[in-house]
């Protein structure tokens, strides 16, 4: 009988690759890819170097697959490695920078479409305030930066971000309240 | 009779849970406490509205796009699996 190898749930896929078929792996790159450059991209605030980051994290999930945990949901565990590389790399760049001033000036930035029917001066106006969002994230602490976009960029709930960052949950809420607070004090101050 | 300064206590504090306010994360009684003081306080009301949308923002930010060949590349740098045994 033939397998529909894409409707594998995340554990029967690693069982897979543990047993040796490496190619298994290319269904859990698949399946999230578009999440982890996501997330990197706007912990980094550079689109290739989000993508080389990317890599990294996915290899190294790679040659420790077999130390994956089934207790845990596979995509925790695999953002609490991106989550511990990502770290690690802005530790490593910018030691004393707390934010990102060299952000891609874009526009060659491949971005997705937006499916929203705005008239060209609404849509002007979205894209800056979206412009200075995205910069008012990127002015945030690396903690803080992360916990919004875990949040609120990709909807994780707050017993997964708990994992994700290794902090109680308590710790988590206050700190995302707290983060918020900050994102729009420092959006304001850009109006 | 100290009614403006309790109510800057009151908004002050109402400034402070509001974060959490949008997330439903209070019992009824508080919420309806909180709730109650939006209603009536235009400052605080407008700070609500302004996270509200905040926060509906962030989730239309754009997506960026996985490289095509992206999935390949990482495919192609996966070392040998080293023997089970040492
Ligand atoms: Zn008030």
């Amino acid at each position: 009988m033939v397998e529909t190898k894409e409707l594998l749930a995340d554990p029967a896929i690693v069982e897979k690759i543990v047993g040796g078929d490496k190619e298994a792996f290319a269904l859990l790159v698949e399946r999230y890819q578009k999440g982890l450059i996501n997330f990197i991209y706007h912990m980094v605030g550079h689109y290739e170097e989000a993508v080389e980051l990317t890599q990294d994290v996915f290899i190294k999930v790679y040659v420790n697959i077999a130390t994956y945990d089934k207790n845990f949901k596979f995509s925790t565990w695999l953002y609490r490695i991106a989550s511990n590389c990502t770290i690690d790399h802005l530790r490593r760049r910018d030691p004393m920078a707390a934010s990102l001033d060299e952000r891609d000036e874009d526009d060659n930035l491949c971005i997705e479409p937006a499916s929203h029917d705005l008239g060209p001066h609404d849509l002007l106006e979205q894209k800056q305030l979206e412009k200075e969002i995205v910069k008012s994230i990127s002015e945030l602490s690396p903690l803080q930066r992360e916990l919004i976009v875990l949040r609120h960029i990709h909807y994780r709930s707050y017993e997964e971000i708990a994992k994700i960052t290794s902090l109680p949950i308590g710790t988590v809420k206050n700190r995302i309240f707290r983060a918020r607070k900050q994102l729009m004090e420092r959006l304001r101050d850009k109006r | 009779m100290d009614n403006l300064r309790e109510d800057a206590m009151r908004c002050k504090k109402v400034l402070e849970l509001l974060s959490r306010f949008i997330e439903n994360d209070f019992a009824d009684e508080e919420s309806a406490e909180i709730k109650a003081h939006i209603d009536k306080c235009e400052g605080c009301r407008k700070e609500y509205e302004a996270m509200k949308s905040l926060l509906d923002r962030l989730e239309t930010i754009p997506l960026v796009c996985v490289p095509l060949s992206f999935k390949d590349a990482v495919m192609k740098h996966l070392p040998e699996k080293k023997d089970e045994d040492k």
